[in-house]
């Protein structure tokens, strides 16, 4: 037997006898070879490249849900035509739309990759993802078209293992334009826990963690994260950020101005180096303030406080939780009223709106005692303006008692932030006045646990940041 | 004819029935000439009238709980708790009041197009069939004056700001900034009463009076309703501001306004005169207080009972007020701030000041009133000296507010009564123009407790002279500040003449949702 006789033996072994499967056969193969050796041919080597290739590319977001759709529908077909023929026979044509389509995605997806030059380990899985998922229904289509004899079991395999890599494929593709945290972000925090034991709560306190890394991850990580990294920089870590990227520092602790990160998020919208690019929303204004107070401060990871810096979050405020029924004491609040000169008065007409406690009347002889003959309705007070009275750091005894307040007034009174922990509980304050007193701020640290606190007034204490800005200077800034 | 169901009387003879008059008159007369219905109506006025002797003088007035709520001893009610109508998110007002009317065209509302527009007419189109003021009605040409100053762009939202706003400039991502606000007033009185109190008629209450009536006092040792005048700079065309504004028209004259003196003694009389030392003054107000009710108990005008309130203020105040104006402990940060100017009294910087003052004393609403923004000439020549003379107040202002923490939860607001023209009063030369009054559109702002901040709300055409997104009447304006304080401006109300009297008026009036945060 000559070699070439050899070969067709062989061949035929492998390959089908029929010449028209024969040919399909080897169509798959070329074609699966081709998409194997596409990232090796022609390599992502994160640089942007000519213009087209990205007007293309930018369909692939689009063109994606084309295969997805098609690929879902077929194992639907396929079982729902045991019961209406009709439907299997069409799952065929469905697998090859759908083959063609993934094919189309993948050309395009590979433009998008190429030409706007992303790289990094998420494109990456991506990439293969595709190409896996695309040989996969090369595979199906191959083995619905001709079944092997004797394995009937082939074609169901091959469909479920593409789908399962459709699966994979897509999420990944998701995490690149959202970041990988867009799914779990509003997960329940119940189960959070369940789903990762372990890692439910973020273990620093510090502002950076708490109050600049969100931001970042939201808003800037689907670009320069662990997925694309887009000018050599990732703002996934701290040490990444301080790393910076191809031009160097991103941030220089204590000088927002010369902070690059600063400097493109504050551009004017549609400059060409605006950031976040390619038309993501632009951060808000109280996200770039918060960020350029962090960097004036020291940009550091540790510490837990910007002081000074109101904290506003875009988050709303918690709803306030209603408070009890006090118009039993409605008799008793009238006499603390005649016999304190402080007030108790409802917020509003609506009485679980709950009660302010007034004291400016008479704030200079209000002191803890005086305070703490409010403790019988504690429970009912939502907000305290002590400020400028005679209090002391005794009263937060009497003050963490107040489950259900939410502001709590302490300016220029005599407290110096000893035992402030004890407020820690209050799950409720959102606002604490504390300027004009002694307050340190390792006084105030604790207060950092407090999760629903957003407002915390340090002015005038020696927890004070010094002044943010030279205050007789105009700051012209988007001068054109 | 028909005879009257109630009348009995058959005598056939010349009737009112018989003559061409209107169904309703024959109706009213037919009443009027019922023995019966006579009769009858006198009966119950007999049962209402003994029906209102037992139930108190109260049941017949229009609104229980502002009453309650504000009377002297404070002792509102924890029980029967009717305002705030909802949970409001400003505790107290500071209205920074612009009178005679800023220019917006050279101030806030930048349009850079007019550069190019330089003594040309102003479009018929743009003008429309608008009745112009006497000052201006019989000029030839109406040529569009651009503004002298430029502007830039300033603050994380990139607001357009006047050169002569340099400190305004720096708080715009703070402000609230209204460019639709529109009057029907164009002359000033009734521009400023229609402001105030709106009704350009005086006689109704301003908003001060009403917050003071619908939410009582926080501090019984200050008036709730507090009035600041700033200096006059005899250099501007000080248009007058009389006490109409801040009265408290028909609801008790406790809701008034209670001024501050500008120079000397804040309040005269305050300091106990030689030789009367607190007791002999106690004992004095308690003899008059006690002639003052048996007045009442005689007469039963309730405004007795307000000259009461009124003195033991007074009593109260000659101890309040000192500590208030004794600036000596505001660290060196305040002056920083507000600038040396803010040391002598009566200046707007010591005013906003003075203001910061009061809001943290409790006072629920300051008026602090500046004149000379009338500029129907020399606009060059008043325009910067008015400025120089409000802007770093205005900032100094907001920007303690902010760092104390009280901006969370104290409105400021800043408005004229109306704008300026943007076409030139009198001549118009390269170095100089005139502007006259404006009420289609100006600028006004706000910021604090309830407000969106870092916002332009609304806006007006290329010659900053209509309406062309979002426009914000007077009206609208006001029921925006009482929804920031917690009230429904539609359930605020008192029945005087028959109508159930609001600060907004009979016209429906709507909260500017857009402003709020």
């Amino acid at each position: 037997m000559n070699a070439r006789g050899r070969l067709a033996l062989l061949a035929g072994r492998f390959l089908p006898r029929d010449r028209s499967a024969r040919v399909a056969w080897l169509a798959a193969l070329a074609l699966s070879a081709l998409l194997l050796l596409l990232p090796a041919l022609i390599r992502l080597d994160g640089r942007p490249h000519a213009d087209w290739q990205q007007f293309l590319g930018r369909f692939h977001p689009l063109a994606v849900h084309l295969p997805i759709g098609l690929l879902v529908l077929v194992p639907l077909l396929e079982i729902t035509g045991a019961f209406r023929p009709a439907l299997r026979e069409a799952a065929g044509f469905v697998l090859a739309l759908g083959l063609t389509a993934s094919l189309l995605a993948v050309a395009l997806g590979f433009l998008l990759a190429y030409g706007g030059g992303d790289a990094g380990p998420g494109v990456s899985r991506h990439l293969w993802g595709g190409i896996a998922l695309t040989i996969g229904s090369i595979l199906c289509l191959l083995a619905r078209s001709f079944p092997p004899e004797g394995a009937k079991g082939v074609y169901p395999a091959t469909l479920a293992c593409t789908l399962l890599a459709l699966v994979w494929t897509a999420h990944q593709g998701g995490s690149l334009t959202h970041g990988s945290s867009y799914l779990t972000q509003y997960m329940p925090a119940a189960l959070k826990r369940f789903a990762w034991p372990g890692s439910a709560t973020p273990s620093a306190n510090s502002f950076y963690a708490q109050r600049v890394d969100p931001i970042l991850d939201s808003n800037c990580v689907a670009c320069h994260g662990e997925g694309k990294v887009k000018g050599g920089l990732r703002l996934d870590s701290y040490a990444a950020l301080m790393k910076g990227g191809q031009d160097g520092l991103v941030i220089v602790a204590g000088q927002p101005d010369k902070s690059l990160l600063l400097q493109r998020i504050t551009l004017p919208a549609g400059h060409k180096q605006f950031m976040p690019a390619e038309g993501k929303p632009p951060l808000k204004q109280e996200e770039v303030a918060l960020i350029k107070a962090w960097i004036q401060q020291g940009a550091s990871s540790t510490a837990n406080a910007v002081a000074g810096f109101s904290i506003r979050e875009d988050r709303a405020e918690p709803p306030p939780q209603p408070v009890g029924d006090y118009s039993a004491f409605s008799a008793e609040i009238r006499r603390m009223d005649g016999a304190q000169g402080a007030k108790l008065r409802p917020v509003s007409s609506k009485p679980e709106d709950g009660l302010i406690l007034f004291t400016v009347d008479v704030a200079p002889s209000f002191g803890d005692a005086q305070l703490a003959q409010f403790q019988k309705f504690a429970p009912y007070i939502v907000e305290a303006e002590l400020g400028r009275t005679a209090v002391t750091d005794a009263s937060f005894d009497t003050l963490r008692q107040f489950t259900h307040l939410r502001a709590l007034h302490l300016e220029e009174t005599r407290v110096t932030g000893s035992g402030l922990d004890k407020l820690t509980p209050l799950s409720q304050l959102t606002y604490l006045n504390l300027s004009g007193t002694a307050v340190t701020e390792s006084a105030v640290a604790p207060l950092r646990l407090m999760n629903n606190l957003r407002r915390l007034y340090l002015y005038n204490t020696p927890a004070q940041p010094a002044p943010a800005a030279d205050l007789t200077r105009p700051i012209a800034r988007n001068t054109p | 004819m028909k005879q009257h169901p109630l009348c009995t009387d058959t005598e056939e003879r010349l009737s009112v029935g018989d003559l061409p008059v209107p169904v309703e008159l024959k109706r009213e007369w037919s009443w009027l000439q019922t023995r019966r219905h006579f009769l009858g109506r006198s009966g119950k006025v007999l049962g209402w009238a003994a029906m209102a002797s037992l139930a108190g003088d109260r049941a017949l007035r229009g609104d229980a709980s502002g009453a309650d709520a504000a009377s002297p001893s404070g002792t509102a009610s924890a029980d029967r708790p009717r305002l705030p109508h909802f949970a409001p998110r400003a505790k107290r007002a500071i209205y920074l009041f612009m009178s005679g009317g800023p220019s917006q065209v050279d101030l806030l509302d930048h349009k850079p197009n007019l550069a190019a527009l330089y003594d040309k007419d102003i479009p018929d189109s743009v003008r429309g069939a608008q009745q112009l003021t006497g000052m201006t009605a019989g000029q030839a040409r109406f040529p569009i004056a651009p503004s002298h100053w430029a502007f830039k762009r300033y603050g994380e939202t990139g607001t357009w700001v006047s050169d002569l706003l340099p400190y305004t400039a720096r708080m715009v991502d703070d402000l609230a900034i209204i460019k639709s606000t529109n009057t029907e007033a164009i002359n000033h009185e009734p521009a400023i009463m229609l402001m105030n109190t709106g009704n350009m008629n005086a006689g109704k209450p301003c908003l001060g009076s009403w917050l003071a009536y619908g939410l009582g006092s926080m501090n019984d040792n200050l008036p709730t309703f507090m009035v600041l005048q700033s200096k006059l700079n005899t250099k501007e065309n000080n248009q007058p501001v009389s006490s109409r504004l801040w009265s408290s028209g028909f609801l008790s004259s406790e809701f008034a306004g209670v001024g501050l003196r500008s120079a000397g003694d804040p309040v005269l009389y305050l300091t106990d005169p030689d030789g009367v030392d607190r007791e002999v003054r106690r004992k004095m107000l308690d003899a008059v207080n006690e002639i003052n009710r048996q007045t009442f108990a005689e007469l039963g005008d309730p405004e007795t009972n307000a000259r009461i309130a009124q003195y033991e203020m007074a009593y109260r105040m000659q101890s309040s007020v000192p500590e208030l104006a004794d600036l000596r402990k505001e660290p060196q940060s305040t002056w920083d701030l507000y600038g040396s100017e803010a040391r002598e009294p009566g200046t707007f910087a010591y005013n906003c000041l003075m203001a910061r003052r009061l809001a943290e004393r409790g006072v629920l609403f300051t008026q602090v009133y500046k004149r000379g923004w009338d500029m129907h000439d020399n606009v060059t020549g008043i325009l910067p000296i008015i400025c120089g003379e409000t802007d770093r107040g205005c900032y100094a202002l907001v920007t303690d507010l902010k760092r104390r923490g009280m901006l969370d939860d104290t409105l400021v607001i800043w408005a004229g009564e109306f704008g300026r023209t943007v076409y030139s009063q009198g001549g118009l030369t390269p170095d100089n123009y005139g502007r006259d009054h404006h009420p289609r559109c100006y600028t006004t702002w706000m910021t604090g407790g309830g407000v969106r901040t870092g916002i332009t709300y609304g806006e007006t055409d290329d010659f900053s002279y209509n309406v062309v997104k979002d426009p914000v009447t007077v009206r609208d304006f006001n029921a925006t500040i009482l929804h920031c304080l917690g009230i429904d401006h539609n359930k605020l109300t008192y029945k005087f003449q028959g109508l159930e009297q609001k600060l907004t008026g009979p016209t429906p009036a709507a909260v500017v949702q857009g402003l709020l945060a």
